[in-house]
């Protein structure tokens, strides 16, 4: 075989990117082998190593640019909150990306999408003009001196057609709840957390620094997100740009409010529900009590725990950018997540992200279960229990 | 140079295992008359537990009835069992040990005849077997037991059959209204060996010990192959008694992992190499996985790393595990991993599957009743401060059989040093 | 001593269920004579106790037998004083819980083990312990390098003069060129800068320590407590008695000339790790090849350690010092580009979190076969290995050392093998296990057996016994430190300090007369009938710790504070002039001729079976205190160390017509268990010669059998024993019955 030169030049350079922690790994190799790519066959299942992938960070050698390779990670956070080395391998995986995608090297079909993020502050190629679209027939206020809370809809929930209920069901909810709480409108722009993960620094960059002056002008100092991405980039990401504010994802308000008696559920779905913790909502934000106790409110069929919950969460595949992935059926983890619900018999498969309600949905109806399995986010649930 | 009445002259050793018998022995072989303080109702710890010592495959009970012989023939050391020290005052060469005494109810007029035993009904679980058996309530803490005295289990005192287990004794052995003790010791020094606890492995949620029963942990294969243990010594599956085919390893179960054991324990790579060894003697035909980071076998444990590789049965493969599944209807466990030789993923179905789970410090839990210096894991460090007791063997750091002996004779120097200086 | 003989049996724990006691008693009484027998349904309670106290201090009996549990049991209950003979009778765990209660054979049994005892009690005389002249309590170290200075400085501490041997001018050893260690203690990421020059002046400033450097042993002559030794410094010789020594000549590094295929020699660029080292305690690491400073540097681990073509072993500190030198470098220049190539890190313990550090510097970890280290043609070196990790072959950037972690070599192992004197003509080769003594001239042992501690596998005069660590084959002398095995520092250090006290144990317990390990305590000792010698040199030569000299003439020479008791010499003699005041050849010979042999027609075989006390007779007790059944014919007769029996015995069972003898020894072999060394093997040894006693009385040779078990092979002894006894069967009875 041709030997492989080692070049701590690339090394470095990737480390550069924010792969800080990649000369921590010992490779022992506890990564690949809880990767949920193991779970499904095919050719990025095979091709995929994360093991791998960080050895050759760390030799500064080439070979990891291949697209099944290189974007192939959802960025679930089950190898690295499980590491023994505490390594970030999910920042080590965007810093690779963007070692090749800040060269302008971006593959060919995520270009739209990095695209429409640039012109449209939304990688769903929607004119901004119609992100408030979706509040069409709600009166959703606007965010203003007297709103406590500024409500962050996701992109998603602004331009998906099936997607703009989740948006609908909280501000009902919120509504309810009597939050005081307020939307700004077409000038937000994506929060960026994908864009950043599949590599695009620059755009992230950008995305990022608009939204931190608007949402400042604005005044505003508490956040309810709709989407745990949204969420964890806000905590986890802003405050070192200058967007520090208290940000809460939408279920643990509602939980609170639960808790307080601020708002009243009435039981009404008699199904069986099965809750799927989002990656971003649970491993990588450590939310998982928060749905499960507004669950139970809704849910006097029951709710159930599916086999892999919690911490072991399987993921949705729609993390790291593979939302936008064509996924050859039989390689969806949302297919697995499917079959999970419905071996423990449930009829509702809820969960609490935009993105995870979409991967599932797809899962769903090409496995053909729509009969059996009903998809649906949790505030769906809740605003019919209001 | 020995002067069994003065206190100032005297040793207390606080853990009846390898270590602490061995600095109580090595203390009072130099002169020095020593007082050994166990909590458990036997003297010998761990290795009174494990079927072999690696890597010359030799009974732990060979080296024990020796070390029982120095204490029977040497008056200078004392004991006492279902002990622990609950306060340490004074200076070094002078300290106040205040030691608490849990109630056996069977007294020092025993002669181990059985006949209690007999006249007992209830099961209670069997400490000795890690939970994998259970025991009468009246019971021998096991047959090589030192002292060779039976227990009540707490469980019965107060009840109908405790007083028939009473009546049972010939010898008024039996004693129910044995009250908790508690008395003070006057010594020059005192050597902490309380040795390890195996690091509880169903903390490893993915591996799945506690939730499947083909997945145990490297001290429960100990009493699996012990010809005293819960299956006689038969290597089998707890979840149906099967005689086992295939076993896997996996190796730094806990141990070299930041969230669970950041330090690597040091001797589980060898157990496990050992471990193979007793499948194998069993059955020929078995074969066995090891799956491991790196093969940690220092100096001349070398030579049965490559022994134990030259056997073609024994499979190595440097990965470690993901996450592991039963198959409810076999039993089987899989073990998923990368082969890190070939790049080529493995899903092989095993038997048992054998967690080589790490040693946690007695004292990550259980501190030292005085003042003392640990490490973040609970280890105690070499160096205490003045006043501190002397630590030896895995309380200090882990290490084999070997290695904590000869750290618990330095340890008896120490503590000679502690006295002579005054 | 004159005797009077006390015989107590209990009738507790099953034994008067069992057994027809008056018919038990008649024994002591009507064949023995014995003046006091008594019985008791609970011996060992107070009342029981108070009866033999009584009859010791009212009615002088002296010599205590008590037919009751097993030797191993009760023991401080049964303790009358050292001056008083006891003989203990197992009738519990070896009589009546291992065989039918009310049976005609049980109760025989009974019967013989109690003869056997009174027999072995009237032979017993109180030991008197051994007192040798001028003892002394000072401990010689030998080796001024860490471990050596360590045990002097820990043995002074605990009140004891210490002599201290250095080869070199100064002390310190490796250690004076060693720039830092890995890290002792918490958080265990940085290197620790050891004080060596506080650790010297502590052994110098020492009034308790005398300190020769620039010296060597030149001899030793003499015994623990007894020990002469000629110290030969520069020009001048002196002597120091001394007690016990601790040997720390520490190890050298491997050769690296061996190393060619490393680049080693070919490259002046590829450099040992102790050069390396050195230059950092410099404070300036260059490149040799032109003196420029070394701005890249590539560490190859197990440069001849874990190699069957060099060093087979693994050498232990390798991986953690090479990790040290590679933080070291990184704190100097964190950019410097470093490269590790290992096989396995082995960094036990804590020092995990040092790799992890080292890892977080950025150093390269490449794990896999070094394939070629060669010149880029700039004169710098690049390093090919195959790399597990990347599953490809790598070459390195260019770097300008390549450092080779060279294994350790004990200073022990430097030396040819010694080979005690050839038989004289017509004298037969004894075929006893030789030990390895190689002529390391570290102690100059003037012993008959050889001038060195025997080494182990790779030349290590390390402890085969990893209950007992420091049990060396020779008494009194205790290997410390790299020298006994690869070690770090840290362990260095401790195992100094365990050696120191073994030292200071030895000489304690040897200036009372007392045995050290295994024996620990025991106040007998062999003592020789020189008349009746016939300078066969059978003890000399198995005496497994070297304890016997010989002078001129081939007499023996014993070495009373050297021997471990075990009774080999004894088993060995031909002549049988070799026995210990508790325990001889005759005594057991006599045991075995007052075992009851019925005749042929009663079809009641008799075997007799010499059980190692250590092992085999706990097993035997499992046994019973399992409640498990076995043959009733055999005769159970607990010795020291196989190694004791004496072919005698054999010959007196078999003319007596006993049908059959089975010996139970220790494994022996490579991982031999036998605590006397050899006495398991030696025993077995005589198995050959056990043939032409057979021959002899025309027997057949399947009469006597020896086995190998362990303490814990109780669930299979039961199995042993019947399956002896169905061979004896269809062997048929030995036809010396009766005479």
């Amino acid at each position: 075989m041709e030997p492989k030169y080692v070049s701590l030049e690339m090394r470095d350079y990737i480390v550069s990117m924010g792969a800080e922690t990649v000369n921590w790994c010992m490779q022992c190799g506890l990564c690949t082998n809880l990767c949920p790519w193991r779970l499904v066959p095919g050719e990025t299942s095979e091709k995929f190593n994360i093991r791998h992938m960080q050895r050759l960070g760390q030799m500064g050698m080439e070979g990891f640019e291949d697209e099944h390779i290189l974007f192939a990670c959802t960025t679930c956070s089950m190898c690295q909150s499980n590491c023994p080395r505490g390594v970030k391998i999910v920042d080590n995986v965007r810093a690779m990306r963007a070692s090749i995608v800040g060269a302008g090297m971006a593959p060919a079909n995520l270009r739209p999408i990095l695209g429409s993020a640039h012109a449209n502050g939304n990688p769903w190629s929607g004119p901004r003009e119609k992100r408030t679209a979706w509040q069409q027939g709600l009166d959703v206020p606007t965010f203003g001196p007297d709103s406590e809370y500024f409500l962050f809809v996701c992109c998603h929930s602004c331009y998906d057609p099936r997607s703009t209920k989740v948006a609908q069901s909280i501000v009902k909810l919120l509504k309810a709840a009597g939050i005081r709480f307020g939307v700004i409108g077409n000038e937000e722009s994506c929060c960026g957390e994908s864009m950043r993960k599949l590599g695009d620094e620059e755009l992230f960059q950008k995305l990022a620094q608009s939204n931190i002056e608007l949402f400042n002008a604005k005044g505003v100092k508490k956040i309810i997100t709709t989407s745990p991405h949204c969420l964890w980039t806000f905590t986890q990401e802003y405050p070192e740009l200058g967007g520090q504010w208290e940000v809460i994802h939408y279920t643990e308000l509602l939980a609170q409010c639960v808790q307080d008696g601020r708002l009243k559920l009435a039981p009404n779905a008699s199904k069986k529900v099965a809750f799927h913790d989002p990656c971003y909502l649970g491993r990588h934000s450590g939310i998982f009590d928060a749905p499960r106790q507004l669950l139970e409110r809704t849910a006097d069929g029951g709710a159930v725990e599916l086999s892999r919950s919690r911490e072991l969460s399987l993921c949705c595949a729609g993390g790291g950018g593979r939302i936008w992935a064509e996924v050859p059926m039989g390689e969806r983890f949302g297919e697995l997540r499917v079959m999970d619900a419905m071996d423990k018999g449930a009829e509702v498969l809820a969960t609490a992200c935009p993105y995870c309600m979409n991967m599932l949905i797809d899962a769903c109806n090409s496995l053909g279960k729509q009969e059996q399995l009903e998809i649906a986010e949790l505030s769906e649930l809740l605003a019919a229990a209001l | 140079m020995s002067d069994v009445t003065n206190g100032h002259r005297s040793v207390l050793v606080l853990g009846g295992g390898m270590s602490g018998l061995s600095a109580a022995l090595e203390a009072a072989e130099a002169g020095f008359p020593v007082y050994i303080v166990e909590k458990e109702p036997f003297l010998g710890g761990r290795v009174a537990r494990m079927n072999k010592y690696f890597p010359k495959l030799c009974p732990p009970a060979c080296g024990l009835e020796i070390n029982f012989r120095r204490i029977k023939n040497n008056p200078l050391v004392r004991f006492f069992t279902m002990a622990e020290v609950v306060n340490i005052a004074g200076q070094p060469g002078d300290l106040d040990v205040t030691v608490k005494m849990a109630p056996r109810y069977v007294n020092e007029k025993c002669t181990a005849c059985g006949l209690c035993a007999q006249a007992a009904e209830t099961e209670v679980p069997n400490p000795f077997d890690y939970g994998l058996s259970t025991v009468k309530a009246a019971y021998l803490p096991h047959e090589f037991a030192f002292p060779l005295r039976y227990v009540i289990a707490p469980e019965v005192v107060g009840t109908a059959e405790a007083e028939k287990i009473r009546a049972a004794c010939p010898y008024g052995a039996v004693d129910l209204d044995m009250q908790e003790k508690v008395f003070d010791l006057k010594v020059g020094a005192v050597i902490w060996a309380t040795g390890w606890m195996p690091y509880d492995a169903s903390k490893i949620a993915y591996y799945g010990a506690g939730r499947y029963k083909n997945v145990i942990t490297n001290v429960m294969m100990e009493r699996l192959a012990s010809t005293n243990g819960p299956t006689k010594g038969n290597i089998v599956r707890p979840s149906d008694g099967a005689p086992v085919q295939r076993v896997a390893f996996v190796q730094c179960a806990g141990s070299r992992d930041e969230n669970h054991l950041p330090y690597c324990s040091g001797i589980c790579c060898l157990a496990s190499l050992k471990q193979a060894t007793y499948v194998l003697d069993q059955n020929p035909q078995a074969s066995v996985t090891i799956f491991y980071i790196d093969i940690r076998a220092l100096g001349k444990y070398e030579d049965f790393y490559t022994k134990v590789q030259s056997d073609a049965r024994i499979r190595f493969v440097k990965g470690k595990p993901g996450e592991i599944w039963e198959n409810a209807e076999t039993g089987q466990v899989t073990v998923q991993v990368e082969d890190q030789q070939t790049g080529a993923i493995l899903r092989d179905a095993f038997d048992l599957v054998v967690l080589a789970t790490g040693m946690v410090p007695t004292t990550a839990d259980q501190k030292v009743p005085a003042e003392a210096a640990y490490d973040e894991h609970g280890f105690m460090l070499s160096a205490q401060p003045s006043g501190g007791v002397i630590p030896a063997g895995c309380v200090k750091r882990p290490v084999d059989v070997a290695s904590s002996v000869q750290d618990a004779t330095a340890a008896a120097l120490k503590a000679i040093q502690a006295m002579v200086r005054r | 001593m004159d005797k009077k003989i006390g015989v107590y049996i209990c009738t507790g724990c099953g034994i008067g269920d069992a057994l027809d006691v008056s018919a038990l008693a008649k024994v002591a009484t009507g064949e023995h004579k014995v003046p006091v027998c008594r019985e008791h349904g609970f011996l060992c309670g107070e009342e029981g106790r108070a009866l033999i106290a009584d009859d010791i201090s009212n009615h002088g009996v002296n010599t205590v037998v008590i037919a009751a549990c097993s030797p191993r049991v009760m023991t401080d209950v049964f303790d009358f004083g050292a001056d008083k003979v006891l003989e203990r009778v197992n009738l519990r765990e070896q009589v009546v819980w291992s065989h039918p209660a009310g049976d005609e054979d049980t109760q025989m049994m009974a019967e013989d083990y109690l003869r056997m005892g009174l027999t072995k009690a009237k032979e017993m005389e109180p030991p008197v312990p051994f007192q040798g002249e001028n003892l002394s309590k000072r401990i010689l170290v030998v080796g001024g390098g860490l471990t050596g200075l360590t045990a002097a400085k820990e043995a002074a501490a605990a009140g004891y003069e210490v002599v201290l041997v250095e080869k070199s001018q100064s002390l310190g050893g490796y250690l004076q060129t060693v720039h830092s260690v890995p890290p002792l203690a918490p958080p265990y990421d940085q290197p620790h800068t050891f004080d060596l020059d506080g650790l010297v002046s502590a052994v110098t400033g020492n009034e308790k320590i005398t300190v020769y450097t620039g010296s060597q042993i030149k001899k030793i002559v003499g015994a623990p407590c007894m020990f002469d030794v000629t110290i030969q410094s520069n020009g001048s010789q002196a002597s120091e008695r001394v007690g016990a020594i601790v040997l720390a000549t520490g190890s050298v590094p491997y050769e690296a000339d061996k190393l060619g295929h490393l680049g080693y020699g070919k490259h002046g660029d590829v450099i040992t790790a102790d050069r390396l080292e050195a230059m950092l305690k410099e404070g300036r690491v260059v490149r040799p090849s032109n003196g420029q400073a070394a701005k890249s540097v590539a560490f190859v681990l197990c440069a001849g350690s874990r190699d069957p073509e060099h060093l087979p072993y693994c050498s232990a500190a390798c991986c953690v010092e090479s990790l040290k030198q590679a933080k070291v470098l990184k704190e100097q220049n964190p950019e410097m580009p470093v490269y590790i190539f290992y096989k396995d890190m082995r960094a036990t313990g804590n020092y995990e979190l040092f790799y992890k550090q080292v890892q977080k510097d950025g150093v390269v970890f490449v794990r896999g076969t070094v394939t070629a280290v060669e010149d880029d043609g700039s004169g710098a070196l690049t390093v090919s290995a195959e790399d597990v990790l990347t599953r490809a072959p790598i070459v390195s950037e260019s770097v300008d050392l390549v450092v080779l972690a060279t294994g350790m070599v004990s200073t022990a192992s430097l030396g040819k093998p010694y080979k005690a004197q050839q038989p004289k003509e017509g004298e037969e080769e004894l075929e006893v296990p030789a030990d390895t003594i190689l002529v390391s001239n570290l102690l100059n042992l003037e012993y008959r057996q050889g001038p060195e501690v025997p080494a182990l596998k790779y030349g290590f005069p390390d402890s085969h016994f990893i209950c007992f660590p420091y049990e060396s084959r020779r008494t009194g002398i205790y290997p410390a430190g790299t020298v006994r095995a690869p070690m770090d520092y840290a362990r260095a250090m401790d195992d100094a300090a365990g050696a120191a006290l073994k030292a200071i144990q030895c000489v304690e317990m040897t200036a009372q007369g007392k045995a050290v390990h295994p024996r620990a305590g025991d106040l007998s000792y062999p003592e020789f009938f020189m008349q009746r010698c016939t300078q066969c040199k059978r003890c000399t030569e198995e005496c497994p710790f070297g304890a016997i000299n010989e002078d001129e003439k081939a007499n023996p020479l014993p070495n009373p504070t050297r021997c471990r008791r075990c009774g080999v010499c004894m088993g060995a003699c031909p002549e049988r002039i070799i026995s210990f005041k508790n325990y001889s050849v005759g005594m057991i010979g006599n045991v075995i001729k007052n075992i009851d042999v019925p005749e042929e027609d009663e079809e009641k075989p008799r075997i007799v079976v010499l059980a190692c006390e250590n092992d085999a007779y706990p097993a035997l007790d499992m046994v019973g205190i399992r409640r498990a059944q076995y043959n009733p014919w055999v005769r159970v007769i607990p010795v020291r160390c196989l190694g004791s029996m004496n072919l005698v015995w054999i010959a007196d069972a078999l003319s007596k017509g006993i049908d059959g003898i089975l010996l139970l020894g220790c494994k022996h072999g490579d991982d031999y268990q036998c605590h006397f060394v050899k006495g398991s093997e030696l025993a077995n040894i005589r198995m050959s010669k056990i043939k032409e006693t057979l021959d002899r009385l025309v027997l057949e040779s399947d009469r006597v059998r020896f086995e190998q078990v362990s303490i814990t092979d109780y669930a299979r002894l039961p199995q042993i024993l019947d399956d002896f006894a169905a061979t004896l069967e269809n062997v048929g009875p030995n036809p010396y019955k009766g005479f």
